[in-house]
């Protein structure tokens, strides 16, 4: 079980995803090549799989997360935790594309914890802040 | 006796503009929205409404409907004018019967259309409806059906406008989805094609209909709409200022709109706002909000893919559309959604004669896998197709990066830019300085004593000599570098040079546009 912080336009939700390594997910990579019929089959339990995660469990009250846009290195990190931040502030500096991107708090909050360091290489939708 | 029938008259008359009546029109106001009536009086000008089929009843038997009184069968419709042009409108009305669609109340709206490709004036449709009147069965469905097909017809040939103002559910959303604009009031109107209940009982996610498909949500994420405003006030009043840009059909020009702003005006402000360090961002919108006149910009999806700016804005009073990179958002790339909105912008654009104006800082497509499993190459083939396929005046000014494919796609000299202007700090290039000295002096760099050291001079050299615009210029790709200053007196100049231009393209029944 593994859980994750899913930002979804500017709501956070904290969801857990189990891998299950019964017939289902163990048996796609043979699928191919074992008979036609099987195929359905294994297809059949697949929906059932990606529905758990569908139920949000409670968002933590408050809390706002900050991803990167696009993949990219951070150049610097401006903001320190526990700092109170406004809406529109820099957070961070993610270079990418050749450009500075200015990483900008969504609003006003307190930094509850920072992910990155500068120098680190990001990706799309990697957490870089958390405000609370 | 004539007496008797003007009382007959004017009693029919005042129980169909009454519309479901005061207690559900009461009801309306409360959730906070007008009535049909009202929207159409805000739209168009001081009692310049002449209303088309007020009489007009359905025929269903069946279901009860039989005894069910639908005064103006749910929509009212007719037309006036806006800033004294002629203007076509229908206004669903959800007091009564929800402003369900059935077969007379789509014939209704079906005899607007018609009349308005007829005439060649702009048509704006306000939706407020539970969707298709189920007891009508398939002659409800055929409704829907009759007014897609109109809506299809008269695409490019008269602007329409689509405005949500309440429930837009399951097949109506087509009706907009086929139109040039959609406006929609935030907390107030939703479109959606199943509902948050059917989703709930197929998938099992829970969501709001706001969060499912209210203003924002189509406004920033689907892309669906173009247009949110906070109220119903605020949004008539956009449309207005929006039929203010376009023409009142594909043969005709847009109004021209007498400024006092000076078309001559220099501004010194513009050869400072390019910050020195090529990495640095910078606001796109300052740049167009200081060149066109009175600084008065519409921004056309000024929440979605916000790594492109599209909008209409006037030079020297003609409308003209702008595509334009924005270096705060994602560095300025394209990606599918940039491609996406800007095509659709392009082709709306060339369909009602309105010059382009494309304003370029742009360094590459986005990378990654999201963007290439997405098909940002069917996505970007859009722009490169709306562009070579248009044929209204446009221009180009690269204001600063322009590499790749992407210098292509925001329409260079090669895919139809009648003229391209450069500032001096522009780069148009291949690729950028650092990518092409690691491939163009690869050996070198490999073979040197300090292959870091002998790579920044490569670089160095590289952009020295490429990252400027003088190498285009060279070659006739630009036609003019010119000081930032000046832009402004210059695009006029282009821009009214141009507006004599002719241009045919081999006839065909239609281009096979990627989608």
């Amino acid at each position: 079980m593994r859980k994750f912080l899913i930002n979804v336009n500017g709501n956070s939700y904290e969801v857990e995803v189990e891998e299950i390594r019964d017939g289902a997910t163990v048996a796609m990579p043979a699928a191919p090549k074992a008979a036609p019929v099987a195929a359905p089959k294994a297809a059949a339990p697949a929906p059932k799989a990606s529905a758990a995660p569908a139920t949000p469990a409670a968002v933590p009250a408050g809390a706002a997360t900050v991803v990167a846009p696009m993949p990219g290195t951070i150049l610097t990190v401006n903001v320190k935790v526990g700092e109170s931040v406004k809406k529109g502030q820099v957070l961070c500096i993610l270079e990418a594309m050749k450009m500075e991107n200015e990483i900008m708090a969504a609003g006003d909050g307190k930094v509850s914890s920072i992910a990155v360091n500068s120098g680190d290489a990001v990706n799309t939708g990697q957490v870089l802040i958390v405000l609370e | 006796m004539a007496v008797d029938k003007m009382n007959e008259l004017h009693k029919l008359r005042d129980k169909i503009s009454q519309g479901g009546g005061e207690k559900r029109i009461a009801k309306q106001h409360e959730s906070g929205k007008l009535t049909a009536r009202e929207r159409i009086n805000l739209l168009l000008d001081e009692s310049s409404f002449n209303e088309i089929d007020a009489f007009v009843k359905h025929r269903c038997t069946e279901f009860g409907m039989e005894t069910t009184d639908a005064p103006g069968e749910g929509v009212v419709t007719g037309f006036g004018t806006v800033e004294g042009r002629l203007v076509y409108v229908y206004a669903q009305d959800f007091t009564v019967v929800g402003g369900s669609l059935g077969e007379m109340h789509a014939q209704k709206i079906c005899k607007v259309l018609d009349l308005a490709m007829k005439m060649g004036a702009p048509v704006v449709g306000m939706n407020d409806s539970g969707g298709a009147r189920i007891q009508e069965g398939v002659d409800a469905l055929s409704g829907y059906g009759k007014i897609f097909y109109r809506n299809t017809i008269a695409s490019g040939v008269i602007p329409q406008i689509s405005v949500i103002m309440g429930p837009c559910a399951g097949g109506a959303v087509y009706s907009p989805a086929l139109t040039d604009f959609i406006f929609m009031v935030d907390k107030t109107s939703q479109m959606f094609i199943t509902g948050p209940q059917v989703i709930k009982t197929v998938t099992g996610e829970e969501v709001s209909a706001e969060e499912l498909g209210g203003a924002m949500t189509h406004n920033s994420i689907s892309g669906v709409a173009h247009f949110m405003s906070n109220n119903e006030k605020e949004c008539i009043e956009e449309i207005r200022r929006l039929l203010s840009f376009l023409p009142s059909n594909n043969m005709e020009n847009a109004p021209i709109v007498s400024t006092n702003d000076d078309l001559n005006r220099v501004e010194d402000v513009l050869n400072t706002i390019i910050p020195d360090s090529p990495n640095k961002p910078y606001d796109m919108y300052e740049i167009i909000k200081t060149i066109v006149d009175d600084g008065d910009f519409m921004d056309v999806q000024p929440y979605y893919a916000r790594n492109i700016i599209t909008g209409f804005a006037r030079l020297n009073g003609s409308s003209i559309g702008i595509i334009a990179n924005q270096p705060k958002v994602l560095a300025g790339c394209l990606d599918i959604n940039a491609s996406d909105k800007a095509g659709r912008f392009i082709r709306t654009c060339d369909a009602f004669n309105i010059p382009i104006l494309n304003l370029v800082d742009v360094p590459g497509f986005l990378p990654g896998t999201n963007q290439e499993f997405g098909g940002i190459i069917r996505h970007g083939a859009k722009m490169l197709y709306a562009y070579s396929e248009s044929t209204v005046p446009k221009v180009t000014l690269v204001v600063r990066k322009a590499y790749g494919g992407a210098y292509l796609a925001m329409c260079s000299k090669d895919l139809g830019a009648d003229m391209v202007f450069a500032w001096p700090q522009a780069e148009i290039a291949v690729m950028g300085p650092e990518g092409a000295a690691n491939i163009i002096f690869k050996k070198e760099i490999e073979n040197a004593d300090n292959p870091a050291q002998a790579r920044n001079e490569k670089i160095q050299e590289y952009k020295d000599k490429f990252a400027t615009p003088y190498i285009a210029a060279s070659r006739g790709f630009v036609d003019d570098v010119i000081e930032p200053s000046a832009t402004r007196p210059i695009l006029i100049n282009a821009f009214e040079m141009l507006s004599s231009k002719r241009e045919t393209r081999p006839s065909k029944k239609h281009g096979n546009l990627p989608v």
